[in-house]
């Protein structure tokens, strides 16, 4: 068994890893399997916890856990200058990183030592329903002070992460306003592409507050950002030697701001979206990455020095948004990312050629807002209702649903699957195919096409991955007919 | 006709808004309109910027260019002391802004004046440094402090240097917007220099109608010396129903009616303000 207990020195450090390693513990799978019998017996006395113990496949249940997640407050030190206290996993940020076996089930042991119930989502995992860690689809809160186990069996394999799922409303200590996030790696069998050191890199802004504009409406903004849970500056360099290839696997944790990462005089081969490898590898100069995507990419160290890789933008590199690469044997003051216009076209990664598959159903999704005053959030609908009054999308099992995105407000939206990958089809009238994803920002007045193949029932949310607006009614359930 | 003391004497006292409109046109229209249905007393008064001040400053690398246009329908008539009268006066004011940093910006002004028979006059240039608790601070309400130091010519003020401190207390609730400025006056240079402190407070309440549409009230006063407050009858109050139109974030609309119902305030104002925003070298996505 894994315990992931506190281990602040750790944690503070960028998650390097000089090779992948996960190796099937034979022993184990033999002893969960022998269990697991045992286990089934008792379910009916577990009481509500039972639920957790619905496994998402046919395979052998553990009785022990392999993994264990403490919800706890905690006292956390950006920098030596900024100190905060949030909700965090295991003691430190982000959580531990989890690193799984696709197919291979998992048993996690969730303690919440808050005084409030909590719950985990397994951010791109394609599990069922009771366990995916949403409320809205019936995973099961864990109540205050309460322990609770959930067993599924990971997939796809990629880069995902885990977080709370809880809303926030106008606490801003909440959700993923606050500290609780962590990676999930599921191993894949074979690497789309070589490298020599894998480096992970969790995004987050820090110390919310309300803005209000003459134009516009209430919207969050921060005074603090990190790179795996600490200050640019403040955490040890990503040491690297020249014409090494280093894997950066990139999530974006931020509650409500899409980031934008460079490295001066490198480029990135992006090899997987969201953890799902990409058919076409292209090198950008600029990353952009909305709240709960992810990237992959690849960065060839041509070119010695001491730099930055970090947010384009100074006002969030100032703020804390940033990590240092160190070459060996070069010092000096690190370099920053030059500015330059944010472009970002997903298509870059996809086959130009459209889809070659025509959709079976074709779903309309129109995002729209409620103007609630400039001093207040707007208030967000999908088809012209905010959750929970919102229609329930209709899903038929293995048909092709196309669904299109229209965004009629002047917002991005990150806009995420639950427990699905959809294909994007077209980004403002230009078609793509091969990109799967569960998360795609559709930019304000724009219009994003994406094919989702319903193979996987059961109640799946959607909804928009900004803290303030999934938390303002920008949610819905897909169910299957 | 009223006396006027000397602390009324015309000050190009600046309370804040945004805007700007064009010399004449539909302005001195509507003015024209509601003149003539005005009471007919008038008082001196330094209309050039009428503005209530909110605790935002500019953000870094924009610069905001105001008009101010403000039309006195009705106001005073005599000279008084060698100064111009601002009865059927426009004057029109240039404001530009400069974002410093995320607290701190720096104004400057170009007053200007046009009457019937004297056409355009320059009035005088103010600096207005201004700084602000950083949003980031997350203070319940936005608070920031103003600077006003300026020259107007004597022909419209006999206090010719002046100086302001104004703090700024805001907040936004719902569709509620609230302000309120407790400006601090002082001459340095003119009859008034041994008068010491002014109070000319100002505060705006509105509600937003929709998203491009808020309607309000704005007042403005000028109490005198905090050490000898003046009459109410030599006092200056000017209560304003305003508009506001955020029709862009790049461009601030304002448009008010002010109703001076003292005997030393100017009786009937109408102002407006047009203002654009320009970024300079601001990334945007694309």
């Amino acid at each position: 068994m894994k315990r992931l207990l506190p281990n602040p020195e750790q944690a503070g450090s960028p998650f390097a890893c000089p090779t992948p390693s996960f190796s099937p513990n034979r022993r184990r799978l033999l002893r969960n399997a022998a269990l697991a019998g045992s286990a089934t017996l008792l379910s009916p006395i577990l009481g509500s916890q039972s639920n957790f113990l619905l496994d998402s496949t046919a395979a052998p249940r553990p009785a022990s856990p392999d993994f264990q997640i403490e919800i706890a407050e905690i006292d956390w030190e950006l920098s030596p200058k900024k100190k905060i206290r949030t909700t965090a996993y295991n003691g430190q940020i982000p959580g531990k990183l989890l690193r799984l076996s696709e197919g291979r089930p998992v048993t996690i042991a969730i303690t919440n030592k808050l005084d409030r119930a909590e719950i985990v989502h397994w951010h791109g995992q394609w599990i069922p329903p009771d366990v995916d860690g949403s409320m809205e689809e019936g995973s099961p809160m864990i109540p205050a002070g309460a322990t609770s186990q959930v067993t599924f069996a990971p997939r796809p394999f990629g880069l995902h992460w885990y977080h709370t799922h809880t809303p926030a409303h106008r606490d801003l200590k909440l959700g993923l306003y606050s500290g609780q996030f962590g990676v999930l790696f599921v191993e894949p069998r074979t690497n789309p592409a070589p490298y020599d050191h894998e480096q992970f890199l969790v995004l987050h802004d820090w110390e919310p507050y309300f803005v209000s504009s003459d134009d516009g409406s209430e919207m969050v903004d921060y005074a603090a950002a990190s790179i795996n849970g600490r200050m640019l500056g403040h955490a040890d360099p990503i040491r690297v030697k020249e014409g090494q290839r280093v894997l950066f696997h990139i999530v974006n944790a931020s509650a409500t701001e899409a980031h934008w990462l460079s490295l001066a005089n490198h480029q990135f081969q992006i090899i997987a979206l969201d953890g799902r490898p990409v058919p076409t590898q292209s090198k950008v100069d600029l990353l952009r990455l909305g709240p709960a995507e992810r990237i992959s990419a690849i960065v060839t160290m041509s070119s010695p020095g001491v730099w930055i890789l970090g947010e384009t933008r100074a006002s969030f590199r100032n703020a804390g948004m940033g990590v240092v690469l160190e070459y060996a044997n070069q010092t000096g003051k690190p370099q920053s990312p030059t500015e330059t216009q944010l472009r970002w076209d997903y298509r870059l990664s996809g086959d130009s050629s459209p889809t070659a598959h025509a959709p079976d159903v074709t779903v309309p999704l129109v995002f729209t807002s409620r103007f609630k005053g400039h001093g207040a959030l707007d208030r967000w609908m999908i088809n012209g209702k905010s959750y929970p009054d919102t229609e329930p999308i209709l899903l038929k099992q293995g048909l092709r649903h196309r669904l299109v995105f229209q965004n009629r407000s002047k917002d991005d939206h990150p806009v995420h699957l639950h427990r699905h990958a959809f294909e994007l089809v077209s980004i403002r009238g230009a078609a793509t195919s091969g990109i799967f994803k569960d998360v795609v920002i559709v930019e304000a007045e724009s219009t994003v096409e994406a094919d989702l193949v319903a193979d996987n029932p059961g109640n799946t949310l959607f909804h928009c991955h900004q803290q303030d607006h999934m938390d303002s009614g920008f949610m819905t359930l897909f169910r299957y007919a | 006709m009223p006396d006027i003391s000397d602390d009324f004497r015309l000050v190009p006292s600046v309370n804040k808004c945004k805007g700007a409109l064009l010399k004449h046109s539909w302005l001195a229209i509507a003015a024209a309109c509601i003149a003539s249905i005005g009471a007919h007393s008038a008082q001196a008064q330094g209309n050039y910027e009428i503005q209530v001040y909110g605790a935002e400053t500019q953000a870094p690398r924009t610069t905001m260019v105001e008009l101010h246009s403000n039309y006195t329908a009705d106001g005073q008539k005599q000279f008084i002391d060698g100064v111009d009268p601002t009865n059927h006066a426009e004057h029109e004011t240039i404001e530009i802004t400069q974002g410093l940093n995320d607290w701190s910006e720096v104004g400057f002004y170009i007053f200007t004046s046009e009457q019937s028979g004297s056409g355009i006059q320059w009035v005088g240039d103010h600096i207005r440094p201004r700084v602000r608790v950083p949003e980031r601070w997350r203070w319940p309400v936005g608070v920031s402090l103003s600077m006003e130091v300026g020259y107007q010519r004597a022909f419209f003020s006999q206090d010719t240097w002046t100086w302001e401190i104004r703090p700024i207390v805001d907040k936004t609730v719902g569709r509620w917007y609230f302000a309120v400025n407790p400006a601090l006056e002082r001459t340095w240079h003119g009859p008034d220099v041994n008068l010491g402190v002014g109070f000319s407070p100002a505060a705006k309440f509105s509600y937003d109608f929709t998203r491009q549409i808020s309607g309000g009230l704005e007042y403005y006063a000028d109490y005198g010396s905090i050490s000898n407050i003046a009459s109410l009858h030599n006092q200056q109050q000017q209560l304003f129903p305003a508009i506001d139109l955020n029709v862009s974030p790049k461009w601030e609309i304002n448009f008010g009616v002010g109703i001076g119902p003292t005997a030393a305030t100017d009786h009937w104002i109408v102002k407006g303000i047009l203002g654009r925003r320009f970024d300079w070298g601001r990334k945007t996505s694309q």
